[in-house]
């Protein structure tokens, strides 16, 4: 229905119930009449064209209009004039504009007052605004406004039509007689209203057709003798009537039909349309109140509709600075954005949203796939280049997105770090997964045998719903504010998290510099009067062996061991402490000389090694640090001697196999270098005993500080602080230590290094 | 080897219990020596510069080694070492640091600033003894102190 109409505007016929006279200017000659002029007037056109008004009109009433023409006036200003006619006094309203270098004059006869205007017109009007002014929702007052444009003009359907972004149309008010279909959630494609018509409607032009099927009126001459050009139509009321028109509303049964546009600002926000199913004729004056009664319509709406989008706006404002609240003040980003899942939703009134945290994607409401997400995102990397994105045609952008339209035909994406990819994704879906349109209008189409297809609502909805495929509600400017406004909130939440981490890792410094000097100053003091209990006991032993009784030496023997063991205390929380200072120094160290080094001053510092050593295969060589790694395998492979209490004792050093599975093949005897930064995984090295084994409740406080399982006594009493230094060191090497263990079987102490 | 007797030792301790073992171990070595001590910081300086406590007394001996330890009161180890090492005149006395700390900061800073050794006061009283003995055969028997002693 698209195709120009534009030459109906210059059309040359108008509509049966009044007449039309072009004039010229100053002068009031009549250039054109339409040829309807003895059916109102009594009077032939013939008589009328060439002659001046005053042959039609008294000279009061050309004064009238004279000074009407002399304002400054656009639009159309209805008076009522008597005429005197050969066939008597006959009432008329006039109508009177001016085209480009003409005036145009318009007689619709008034039509005596009948029964149904027992009240006046104003007092209708009145009741209808008053009416109105009870209501507070919009949905409520169009409905309402529908009810009483129909109590004034008695049309079988009212409807109120709102217009989208996209000039397509929507029914969203009805009033009508029972048995009609409803067209109530109709959408219309922005075609099936014609360009001038919509540009008629946006300058407050209404259209009234009381008898579509009524023959039209020619204008003599048919083109304007003194232009050359047929008269521009586009502000006669009398205009007649598109085939088109007339064909689309014969089709659902309407005979006549009334639009009054609703224009809000500069913009035509809707019509209100009605229809009847037979010719009905609207006195003018009723017409009037109904352009009047829309006036208030729009100001009531406007007012309306900018109290609800600013409801919104609050809504949307408070909602958020709620949401960043609770970021804000969250540990974990991530959950507070997805936790609770609408509030993410509402910000933007979104169906679906996907948080994307490098890397790691969460999916909230109606989304694609993850991996739909994340193509999405790597397609979008390379489209976008500011950090808010807004699209409510996605499948026409990236056309792999047609599979999920359903869900995102609408995009917002919010940057919020390319280089750590941290992105938020709202969808929202297809409008047409949205609308629902319960009526179903009886008249079907039909496909005529020159394959023209009849048109009607139903087939205007059906092209609107081609025109809209793919595309989803757009995205308002309130709700990309917000969007733009979470992306500041989190950037600055983040960083403030770093400048509060950069704080607490300064203060960390600070402190464990002071616990540093603190565990020597500690050491230093401690030891010193630990040495002079030490040195006194020692010389009292040697100086006064004559004196003392064997108890006497025995506890003074006592006295010089505790203070050894508590100086290795010391020493041990000295170096456990160092041991978070201390930088490390990675070199490519091969382990089987680390392994074979300790084994060796193992061997010499503990008379009872009787343990047989397996090495199942050669250990490769990793970046490490070898004097720390070296004091990692001294502690496991001297445990795992001492707690042992086998007659044959055993003690395995391996690796996993890369897989990170437990089976390891068999060393082939040659050396094989496992190069550690071309692994996938880091390397896990074990040392497996067949000793006394662990109890599973224990498994976790081996690794405290000064945590021992057995009395000093027992197994060469340790201070209870090498397993503590050991997980140290694999700690700051990156890697991490574990241990599997039966009691009675044995250990297996694993760890990695990252 | 007898200890060449004329060579004082100015021993910089706090702790009367760790100065009593130090002597009661050198008596046993039957070290010779005069050993003069200070209690702290700056008394090292004042004995050294003839200044405060020891500004009226005559002809102080200059030590031909000073045992420094680190953590003295006032004035503490690691200024006394900096300032007699900055000293062109004292410079050239050996010192020897002997102290409980292992802080291989502490290490470093002395030997930076120019230590001549630096031992570690163990808990141990047979290493103790072994520590003390290495001192005295080293410092006290085999080493050549610096002329300016004996030329005095």
């Amino acid at each position: 229905m698209s195709h120009d109409r534009k030459l109906i505007y210059f059309s040359r016929s108008i509509q049966p119930h009044g007449i039309l006279l072009v004039l010229s200017h100053p002068e009031l000659k009549i250039l054109q009449v339409s040829v309807n002029t003895q059916a109102h007037l009594g009077i032939p056109h013939q008589n009328l064209l060439g002659q001046t008004l005053d042959t039609l009109l008294e000279d009061s009433q050309i004064q009238a209009i004279n000074k009407c023409l002399s304002k400054d006036f656009s639009g159309i200003n209805p008076s009522k004039i008597l005429i005197r006619t050969p066939k008597g006094d006959r009432s008329f309203n006039v109508l009177l504009h001016r085209t480009t270098n003409v005036i145009v004059l318009e007689l619709e006869p008034v039509v005596p007052q009948t029964q149904e205007n027992f009240f006046s017109i104003s007092a209708l009007l009145k009741g209808a605004i008053a009416q109105l002014q009870q209501v507070s929702s919009t949905s409520e007052f169009l409905q309402l406004v529908t009810q009483e444009v129909r109590n004034l003009t008695g049309f079988d359907r009212v409807m109120v039509y709102q217009f989208d972004f996209q000039g397509a149309g929507k029914v969203i008010a009805e009033a009508k007689q029972d048995h009609l279909p409803s067209y109530l959630d109709l959408h219309y494609p922005a075609t099936d209203i014609p360009e001038p018509v919509r540009e008629a409607y946006k300058r407050g032009m209404s259209r009234f057709i009381p008898d579509l099927s009524a023959q039209a009126i020619e204008l003599v001459p048919p083109k304007n003798l003194v232009t050359q050009q047929p008269l521009d139509f586009s502000l006669a009321v009398l205009r007649s009537v598109d085939p088109c028109c007339v064909e689309y509303h014969q089709n659902i049964g309407v005979a006549a039909i009334m639009v009054i546009s609703l224009v809000k600002g500069q913009t035509l926000w809707g019509l209100i349309s009605c229809h009847h199913q037979t010719p009905k004729f609207v006195p003018y004056e009723i017409r009037e109140a109904c352009e009047l009664l829309a006036q208030f319509v729009v100001s009531e709406l406007t007012n309306k509709v900018d109290r609800e989008e600013l409801d919104y706006i609050v809504k949307l404002r408070s909602l958020q600075s709620d949401f960043i609240e609770s970021i804000s003040q969250a540990d974990n980003l991530k959950q507070a954005l997805v936790n609770p899942a609408p509030r993410l939703l509402d910000l933007v009134n979104a169906q679906g949203a996907a948080v994307c945290l490098e890397d790691e994607i969460t999916l909230v409401g109606l989304t694609p796939t993850v991996e739909q997400v994340r193509d999405l995102i790597d397609w979008a990397d390379t489209q976008v280049s500011n950090p808010l994105f807004h699209t409510n045609l996605l499948p026409k952008l990236y056309p792999e997105t047609l599979a999920f339209k359903d869900v995102a035909s609408g995009l917002l994406l919010l940057q919020i770090s390319k280089v750590r990819r941290c992105y938020i994704l709202w969808f929202r879906p297809e409008v047409l997964q949205t609308v629902n349109w319960a009526g179903n209008p009886n008249g079907s189409t039909t496909v005529k045998a020159d394959g023209t297809i009849t048109l009607s609502p139903r087939k205007s909805f059906e092209q609107w719903q081609e025109t809209v495929q793919f595309t989803s509600l757009p995205w308002k400017a309130c709700e990309l504010e917000q969007a733009l406004d979470l992306r500041n909130a989190i950037v600055g939440i983040v960083l403030n998290k770093a400048d509060e981490l950069a704080q607490i890792n300064q203060e960390l410094e600070r402190s464990n510099q002071e616990l540093d000097s603190f565990a020597y100053a500690a050491s230093h003091d401690l030891k010193e009067p630990l040495r002079g209990i030490h040195n006194f006991s020692t010389l009292l032993l040697r100086g006064y062996e004559s004196v003392l009784d064997d108890v006497g030496k025995s506890r003074l023997q006592t006295l010089i061991r505790l203070t050894r063991r508590m100086e290795s205390l010391i020493d041990v929380l000295l170096k456990f402490s160092r041991l978070g200072q201390a930088e490390l120094h990675f070199v490519p160290t091969d382990i089987n000389l680390i392994v074979n080094r300790v084994l060796e001053d193992l061997r010499i510092s503990r008379q009872d090694f009787q343990a047989q050593i397996r090495i199942p295969r050669p250990l490769p060589v990793v970046n490490c640090d070898p004097v720390l790694i070296s004091e990692v395998f001294t502690n496991l492979l001297s445990n795992a001697l001492k707690y042992n209490n086998k007659a044959e004792q055993w003690i395995e050093i391996g690796y996993l196999g890369e897989e990170g599975t437990g089976d390891w093949v068999l060393g082939t005897g040659k050396s094989q270098k496992v190069n550690q930064q071309s692994s996938q995984f880091p390397i896990t090295f074990y040392v497996k005993d067949n000793g006394i084994g662990i109890r599973e409740r224990h498994l976790d406080i081996i690794f405290r500080l000064f945590k021992r399982l057995h009395e000093q006594h027992l197994y060469g009493g340790g201070t209870g602080a090498g397993l503590t230094i050991t997980k140290k060191i694999i700690e700051r090497h990156g890697g991490r230590i574990w241990v599997e263990s039966t009691v009675d079987v044995g250990s297996t102490f694993y760890f990695s290094l990252a | 080897m007898a200890t060449k007797q004329c060579e004082p030792l100015l021993i910089a301790e706090d702790s009367d219990e760790d100065f009593e073992v130090l002597q009661l171990l050198m008596q046993q070595m039957e070290v010779q020596n005069p050993i003069y001590r200070c209690t702290n910081g700056d008394k090292v300086l004042d004995f050294l510069y003839q200044e405060g406590d020891y500004g009226n007394q005559d002809s102080l001996p200059r030590p031909s080694v000073i045992l420094l330890d680190l953590n003295l009161p006032g004035t503490d180890g690691r200024d006394v070492l900096e300032q007699l090492k900055q000293d062109r005149n004292l410079r050239e006395i050996p010192i020897v640091v002997f102290t409980t700390s292992s802080n291989p900061k502490d290490i470093e800073f002395c030997y930076q600033k120019g230590a001549n050794g630096y031992l570690i006061k163990p808990v141990d009283s047979n290493e103790l003894e072994k520590t003390v003995q290495a001192f005295v055969e080293y410092w006290l028997e085999v080493n050549i102190p610096p002329i300016s002693n004996s030329a005095q």
